[in-house]
């Protein structure tokens, strides 16, 4: 198991990886790697990456499509005209408010430029999980509710039994715990939990299942 | 405002000029169109802006964070292309599943785009035409065990391309 014949037999875990390798190879291969575990580690990462390819097309591999350069200007020209048109509003108000004191005023203000615009008329968000590992599935439905958020949980292509702890996130990245359960093989589809925090206030969903723990942008981000 | 928010006009183009080709190259990617791909992208950065001070560079990065807008924008455009009597024949509602897979094609693609072109050029060869090593071996005049070294070498280099791009906060 010296490092140097490794190597040799490294060279072939691309090949093996993909099903191309030989008969004879292979067999001589697999004894290699039954008395190998580093070399049975990288085959198993090798693997992880030889199933992806199918999803890939091959026409896309050589150019990289590059948006038109008049588009930068374009996504400019549409945030000036958005900021000009805040400004506006902003004037307007300040005139119909001119009566009013300063406390309101600034409240008022507050409420239309400190929150996004769009994002809080969504009852409920979606949250999508990315770039998790093969086979593995995770989203989640966040409600906003008088007592904080209520959290539809949905976990796929764990091993039966995998504990799952769920958290969000709230300003600042303060953590809060929403509780936890079992991922169950032909279970419950999603699991139903909450968390004392508003769904205004959470700014990312995460969950430890099992050893690895995935987190998801929410609120603005899923506007 | 936490630091890194995305407030003004100037750290918009800077993030322009850092994601825009990857988020761009993704929306065509998962839309199949040239200007609904370019609408993506523009209404990305307009919301990307409005929300830009909820923009937390601590939570994630800031590439994530446009990916995720993005994704978002990518399925109410689809919505409202499969609304249209003339695209939805099949009648099919776009769910987060076409997304993912999409996103996921997106990422091997660019990761296969970032690799070496002779490692590269073996995985295309071997995998996707599916021609003997021997063959793409004498086409390349090198030796057979070169093919394989480079089929080895090409996949653990397209691993680190796709960490690169995946896990990068």
């Amino acid at each position: 198991m010296t490092t140097e014949r490794c190597r040799e037999w490294r060279e072939w875990l691309g090949a093996h990886a993909l099903g191309q390798l030989p008969e004879e190879e292979r067999v001589a291969l697999e004894a290699h790697l039954e008395g190998c575990p580093e070399c049975r580690a990288e085959l198993e990462a090798l693997a992880g990456v030889a199933q992806l390819l199918p999803l890939a097309d091959p026409q896309h591999f050589n150019t990289a499509p590059a948006p038109p350069a008049s588009l930068a200007d374009r996504v400019a020209a549409t945030i000036r005209a958005e900021r000009r048109s805040q400004r506006r509003r902003r004037w307007r108000l300040g005139f119909a408010l001119s009566g009013a004191t300063a406390a309101v005023a600034t409240a008022a203000l507050l409420a239309i430029f400190v929150l996004p615009g769009g994002s809080s008329s969504t009852p409920e968000q979606r949250i999508a999980f990315r770039l998790l590992p093969p086979g593995l599935q995770i989203s989640a439905t966040l409600e906003p509710h008088a007592f904080g958020t209520e959290i539809h949980m949905y976990v796929k292509g764990a091993p039966s039994g995998t504990l799952c702890r769920v958290f969000v996130r709230g300003p600042g990245g303060v953590r809060q715990s929403a509780g936890s359960f079992r991922y169950r093989w032909g279970g419950d589809s999603d699991a139903v939990l909450s968390a004392a925090l508003d769904l205004s206030r959470t700014r990312a969903i995460g969950v430890r299942v099992g050893k690895r723990t995935f987190v998801a942008p929410v609120g603005s981000a899923n506007a | 405002m936490p630091p890194g928010a995305l407030s003004g006009e100037r750290d918009v183009r800077e993030a322009y000029a850092a994601h825009a080709g990857e988020l761009y190259g993704f929306a065509l990617r998962s839309l199949g169109d040239v200007g609904l791909a370019e609408e993506a992208v523009q209404e990305t950065f307009l919301r990307a802006w409005r929300a830009g001070a909820r923009f937390d560079p601590q939570i994630g990065s800031l590439r994530t964070w446009l990916f995720a807008i993005l994704r978002n924008v990518v399925i109410d455009l689809g919505r409202a292309r499969a609304s249209r009597p003339t695209v939805a024949e099949g009648g099919i509602e776009p769910t987060v599943e076409p997304f993912e897979e999409a996103l996921l094609s997106w990422q091997v693609e660019e990761a296969m785009r970032r690799i070496g072109e002779q490692h590269r050029r073996v995985l295309v060869e071997t995998y996707y035409r599916g021609r003997p090593y021997a063959e793409v071996a004498a086409e390349l005049g090198v030796p057979e065990g070169t093919v394989k070294s480079r089929v080895y070498y090409g996949l653990r280099a397209l691993r680190v391309a796709l960490e690169e791009i995946g896990y990068d906060d």
